[in-house]
């Protein structure tokens, strides 16, 4: 603590001099201070509706306040519960698999001395980030389709003899969602795994081959470690985001018969604040998914200090 | 028809050049100058195609009349998320349909009401009686919207059947010497005996003998066929029954005897390869593709729902020729029962219609043009199209068209670029008002049996059927003063015990009615779908309709 308190007091004290001399660097950051004010903590005020029972009619300041009625209504519906299972699960499934899956790529792909190659397969990849959902989910909805190119291998290798319908059955929407993220996103996340790499010192690498280090001894005592860091801090990044699990792709591949899995908190959101009108219980809901988002970001953040990682904050 | 909208556009531009040569734009005719029209929007609740910006019955309409009004349809999402959408943006179009968001859009405020202007414009007072018009008012008096279909002028014509049943290519019909199909056993044994004849089209695309769509609130198709199969007519969300006529009861069609053996069936002929394999997760763009094809035998549904994009693209395609259209079959659950799929007389669907929203800077013209649009001349040219370029007057005065007319009258480039019936406004059925033709080219008699195609004509000769109607062969009886009870059940909120149930019953079939349709274990499936509708209160809803019935029966 004492030692602590020391670092802080070597800083440069504020005075008016001092402030003067950073007054161009201070005007810089005001100009974000303020459109983060505007376009971050002003809209919050809107979470006032969660607590009235808001009607566009009556307005922010005219509707009639209920206190947490709207709080208790969602967590006695049994509804949301599930969409917050569903938004878990499927945040936790896309989270581990984009991040493997981008982590191995990256290292697969740096392992290419072929130059060309290496620039084709990494172009190519990344391709699909550029693709809105819209087309995703339709080239996903052909491909898995009955006539489409999944079941017609399904069929011709003799595996099933019926066309599989996979978007009726609930079991497989999961993994379809994670998997449409993995294509979609593998290539795009690479990149700065890809650019963490470079980084590193090329000299250790040939320290290394001198020690006698095959390639698979390189990667896990000079790549992986190396790239450490970036792993740590996306991971964290990502953390918070584990409840975005989505809402285009369950929203476009969903239907009434895998509702039961496929909702997220944002389609819960969607269907009782626009559709039926009940902007309260909306508001209610996407100020639950803040709440844990920011719960789970400090929670992952301790556990990275107490480890001695890198963190956030 | 996302395609279809898109070439649609692409082929805007080609059209119009050719356009130009064979037909001119009668724009300089008009009253009002290209500075005076105003151009108003419109959304409905629908799914629909939109016209080129420069159709040009849209801009001869809009010479006369000083307005074009920009329509948009619903794309992608529901017709409730659309209305809240708007409603949170604050941002409204000049015209609005709200279909079932309509009493949402009446509780924002957002509507101007109709009553001054019902006096000022008597074609807009003409669409209905005063009873008539006092049932669309609200709780505050005011009436804020009309709806503008199943409203007939001076003699019905109509030799359609605009409503719901199970359909069948006529050439099925024909290919086992037009039998005699009453029950839904018959129906599917029908398709079972063609389909195992001819498993593909000629050109080898594999055929589906049924599908049935379950999407969103269409799920309809899969949902209300027990009310019918019992010989009732489309109440919509439940069955009335007046076996004592002083005290009509609610019944619950979702758990009668014949809903568990008309799903029986379906399952049945799931395990059997007969209904579609995708049917429970087809979108109704897929939908409307897949029926497009003319591969899909027989389906459960509305006529207005697919029927003109069927019929259209078997007109392009020359699939009429070899009869792919649908006929209607009046079926019920056993030999020898009434059927009321068909409704005689119009049904007065007071839940939503056209209304005028409080953004339109100018209400009184708005009115005024939808008074306008009702006028004969108007109505001919929306639905009838151009004198001379969409149809002839013979020396009767009778309109006709050639079979050029009818085909170009198909195509959905021509109907983007050329016809513009602004499908959404006030409008008439029945007989013109020049007491001789029909007010739309579909219910012209002559128009109806030259326009058919050689298969479909055969198929309602041979059942001695002069039109749609005869086919299905329903009871003929007058609509008691409560139906249809669908257009109470339509406007429920979630802010009544009933409306929460509708709503939660709805997501629990549209859950359940596909997996007990797919299921390997049907009475296993069935009871664990029965105990999630049991759940969820049904009770609470069909007492609320009961209290509705009661009230429009007139009993205290």
């Amino acid at each position: 603590m004492k030692r602590k308190a020391k670092t802080k007091a070597a800083r440069v004290p504020i005075t008016w001099k001092e402030v003067k001399r950073q007054k161009f660097l201070i005007i810089c950051s005001l100009i974000f201070v303020i459109y983060g004010i505007i376009f971050y903590y002003v809209p919050l005020g809107g979470w006032i509706m969660a607590f009235e029972n808001y009607k566009p009619k009556t307005g922010l300041l005219g509707s009639k306040f209920v206190g947490l009625d709207k709080f208790k209504f969602l967590f006695s519906d049994a509804t949301f519960i599930r969409v917050i299972r569903n938004t878990l699960a499927m945040g936790v499934l896309n989270l581990v698999a984009t991040f493997v899956m981008a982590i191995l790529f990256a290292i697969l792909l740096n392992e290419i001395r072929f130059g060309f190659g290496k620039k084709l397969v990494q172009t190519i990849s990344y391709m699909p980030h550029f693709l809105s959902w819209i087309i995703v989910t339709g080239i996903l909805h052909d491909a898995l389709s009955n006539s489409g190119i999944v079941n017609e291998l399904l069929l011709n290798f003799g595996f099933v003899d019926r066309a599989v319908n996979f978007f009726a059955n609930k079991s497989f929407f999961w993994p379809i969602v994670a998997f449409a993220n993995v294509w979609k996103e593998t290539g795009w996340n690479a990149i700065i795994y890809l650019a963490a790499i470079t980084s590193i010192d090329p000299s250790l690498y040939e320290a290394a081959a001198i020690d006698g280090a095959g390639r698979w001894a390189k990667i896990k005592h000079i790549t992986l470690p190396g790239i450490k860091p970036t792993i740590m801090i996306l991971l964290l990044m990502n953390v918070g985001n584990v409840l975005n699990a989505g809402f285009e792709v369950q929203y476009l591949l969903g239907n009434g018969l895998v509702k039961r899995v496929s909702d997220t908190i944002d389609i819960y959101v969607l269907t009782w604040g626009i559709s039926q009108n009940d902007y309260s219980l909306g508001t209610a809901a996407g100020i639950f998914k803040s709440l844990v988002a920011i719960i789970l970001i400090v929670v992952a953040n301790q556990i990275a200090k107490r480890s001695g990682e890198q963190r956030l904050f | 028809m996302k395609l279809r909208k898109l070439t649609a556009l692409f082929m805007s531009a080609m059209m119009a050049a050719t356009m130009m040569t064979g037909f001119t734009a009668s724009a300089d005719e008009g009253e009002y100058s290209d500075d005076e029209i105003v151009t108003y929007t419109m959304f409905a609740t629908m799914a629909g195609s939109e016209l080129n910006d420069d159709n040009e019955i849209m801009d001869i309409i809009a010479h006369k009349l000083g307005v074009r009004v920009k329509e948009t349809w619903l794309t992608g999402q529901t017709a409730e998320e659309a209305i809240g959408t708007i409603i949170a943006s604050g941002d409204y179009p000049d015209f609005i349909d709200g279909g079932d968001g309509s009493k949402t859009l009446y509780e924002q405020d957002v509507l101007v009401p109709w009553d001054d202007y019902l006096e000022k414009y008597p074609n807009l007072k003409e669409m209905y009686t005063d009873e008539e018009w006092d049932q669309f008012r609200q709780d505050d008096g005011h009436i804020y919207w009309a709806n503008v279909f199943q409203n007939t002028y001076g003699e019905p014509k109509t030799t359609m059947h605009n409503d719901e049943a199970f359909w069948i290519q006529a050439r099925v019909l024909e290919w086992a010497g037009y039998p005699e199909i009453k029950t839904l056993d018959q129906y599917f044994d029908l398709l079972e005996s063609y389909y195992e004849a001819n498993p593909t089209m000629e050109d080898g695309t594999p055929i589906i003998p049924y599908t049935v769509l379950c999407e969103d609130w269409k799920y309809y198709c899969i949902e209300n066929a027990p009310q019918f199969l019992d010989g009732y007519p489309n109440d919509g969300s439940v069955i009335v029954d007046k076996t004592d006529p002083s005290a009509p009861k609610i019944v619950d069609y979702n758990t009668t005897e014949t809903a568990v053996r008309y799903f029986k069936k379906l399952n049945e002929e799931y395990a059997k390869g007969m209904i579609d394999g995708e049917f429970a997760t087809q979108t109704y763009d897929e939908y409307i593709a897949k029926l497009c094809t003319g591969t899909v035998l027989g389906l459960c549904d509305q006529w207005w729902d697919f029927g003109y994009d069927t019929n259209d693209s078997f007109k392009t395609q020359g699939l009429d020729l070899i009869g792919c259209n649908y006929v209607p079959l009046g079926l019920t659950i056993d030999e020898g029962m009434d059927n009321r799929w068909h409704t005689y007389g119009d049904t007065l669907n007071v839940a939503s219609g056209v209304a005028v929203t409080t953004s339109c800077d100018d209400p009184d013209r708005a009115f005024k043009f939808l008074n306008d649009v009702l006028d004969q001349e108007i109505h001919d040219l929306r639905f009838w199209g151009v004198e001379g370029v969409d149809y002839l007057v013979d020396e009767d005065g009778m309109y006709y068209r050639t079979a050029e007319m009818r085909m170009q009258a198909a195509d959905s480039n021509y109907q983007a670029s050329h016809l513009c019936q602004y499908s959404y406004l006030p409008q008439w059925g029945g007989t013109s008002r020049d007491g001789k033709n029909a007010m739309m080219p579909s219910d012209q008699a002559s128009e109806f049996l030259d326009g058919l195609a050689e298969p479909l004509r055969n198929c309602l000769e041979a059942y001695g059927a002069g039109g749609y109607p005869d086919m299905i062969g329903s009871v003929i009886e007058e609509n008691p003063p409560w139906f249809p009870m669908w257009s109470f059940s339509n406007n429920l909120s979630t802010e009544t015990p009933g409306g929460v149930a509708w709503t939660k019953m709805r997501e629990v079939k549209q859950e359940w009615l596909p997996q007990v349709v797919m299921s390997d274990d049907f009475e296993g499936t069935w009871e664990q779908y029965m105990e999630a509708y049991n759940d969820v209160n049904p009770q609470d809803f069909l007492d609320e309709m009961q209290e509705e019935l009661n009230r429009r029966a007139g009993i205290e």
